[in-house]
């Protein structure tokens, strides 16, 4: 991909005004919505890491954001004191680099199962319960006019459930534990207007992790207006324990510290919506899979990949009827 | 029969060919080559195990008569989304969990949620 290197080193230059340039860029990950690449670049001669994000050359998800309003997200989500990566330049088109940014790139772990497994990570796991509360906590808190200039999709808990229902009703499946699922939401999810920036994808996996904790917060392309339980009950959702279940946060701590280091840092819990919102994370995985297998089957995606993510559909039936059965998984 | 392989011996023997090859790819083909062992390890379950077989009985206790799979599964989507039957059903957690408990064991046994039933029965 060294081809948008003399690109990124026009708008690098453009945007910092200063001497920048652009030895390596490498792809790190190649999602077909979505492709990061690592940057390696020197500033007034110091070596300067960052990295560039750009949509990919397929549709996004649906309600996926475009990059430049993530880049706008990040930018609020730090300055109301969330760890989140500095933006340094947003592409536009005349770059020629499509729709994408450049942010600061901070070193550290991002692959959940070692930093939820490692000894060397257990003061980071200790340490993760509080520090996700209060970035949770201070991202609900942003006030709507703080956001209502950027095109986010708005959606209150019932309206997003219908949306999933009909998605999942679209592929063709019948899936009795869905179905279950659904109806059961039905009568606990509430239907007021959605008030708050929601993440959206805020779970372990999406995390960069030192020794010391959390660093930074990655993956805003899911970000939303919706309700704050959302974010709370997904990132204890059980797919994303990646098998550690006995610590229901992430796979690193206990709920109940987790919870009330929410309220202490100022948001507003409803205990008994955020264990709906867990069995509501299971679903949504379990209509991901079934999304992604779509890809593959409709011959849209051809992949061995996206073929195996459909059989990870029994996951979430299972800790569904957990949920169910014994209020928690 | 001795020397006459079934379809799950044919199945794990090219999942033992794709073990040997994988060492000598790298990135993306590499992943690929492992996911698709894991895919072929999923097929020579389900053909040993049959988990449909589990999951057609359950369904026809639960719901008075029998059926294929497929029709048992989509009638009992149509009861529970027209509301005929719910989570308070008598009997249909449990089928439901017997059923996926069986497919589970096929798709994926280490599963923590499987381990979890499977280790402390109801």
């Amino acid at each position: 991909m060294d081809e948008v290197a003399p690109a990124l080193q026009d708008l690098l230059r453009r945007e910092t005004g200063g001497d920048v340039a652009v030895d390596r860029v490498v792809a790190l990950s190649g999602g077909a919505a979505s492709l990061t690449f690592a940057v390696d670049t020197r500033r007034d001669g110091s070596a300067w890491p960052l990295i560039f994000q750009r949509a990919g050359a397929e549709e996004a998800a649906v309600g996926a954001l475009a990059k430049s309003v993530q880049a706008r997200l990040q930018v609020r989500a730090r300055q109301a004191g969330l760890p989140v990566a500095a933006v340094v330049a947003v592409a536009s088109p005349a770059d020629g680099l499509g729709d994408g940014f450049v942010m600061e790139r901070i070193e550290g772990e991002s692959l959940a199962p070692r930093y939820l497994r490692l000894p060397d990570y257990a003061a980071a796991r200790a340490a993760m319960v509080g520090q996700c509360a209060t970035a949770l906590a201070r991202l609900h808190a942003i006030g709507p006019g703080e956001f209502a200039d950027l095109p986010l999709p708005a959606a209150s808990p019932a309206a997003a459930r219908t949306a999933m229902y009909e998605l999942y009703r679209g592929f063709g499946v019948d899936s009795p534990v869905f179905d279950l699922a659904f109806a059961w939401l039905a009568e606990r999810l509430p239907d007021e207007p959605p008030a708050a920036l929601v993440h959206g994808d805020f779970r372990s996996g999406n995390f960069i992790v030192g020794r010391e904790g959390l660093r930074a917060i990655l993956d805003w392309e899911l970000a939303h207006v919706g309700h704050p339980m959302e974010d709370v009950g997904w990132l204890c959702t059980n797919t994303w324990r990646f098998g550690a279940w006995q610590r229901p946060v992430g796979g690193f701590g206990a709920r109940e510290a987790f919870h009330d280091a929410y309220v202490a840092a100022g948001g507003t819990l409803d205990r008994e919506l955020a264990r709906v919102f867990e069995l509501w994370g299971s679903l949504r995985w379990g209509v991901m899979c079934l999304q992604l297998a779509h890809a593959h089957l409709s011959g849209v995606r051809p992949s061995v990949e996206l073929a195996a993510i459909g059989r990870r559909v029994s996951e979430t039936e299972i800790d569904i009827l957990h949920i169910l059965k014994h209020g928690e998984v | 029969m001795a020397g006459h392989p079934d379809a799950a011996d044919l199945v794990d023997a090219v999942r033992g060919f794709l073990v040997a090859v994988e060492s000598r790819l790298s990135g993306r083909e590499a992943f690929h080559a492992k996911v698709a062992g894991n895919v072929l390890a999923i097929v020579e379950r389900e053909l040993r195990q049959q988990p449909e077989r589990v999951e057609r009985a359950a369904l026809a206790r639960l719901l008075g008569h029998d059926g294929e799979p497929a029709a048992l599964r989509a009638g009992l989507c149509a009861a529970l989304r027209d509301g005929r039957l719910d989570a308070e059903t008598p009997g249909l957690l449990d089928a439901l969990t017997e059923a996926t408990l069986a497919r589970l064991a096929v798709d994926n046994p280490n599963f923590s949620t499987f381990r979890r039933l499977k280790e402390t029965p109801p």
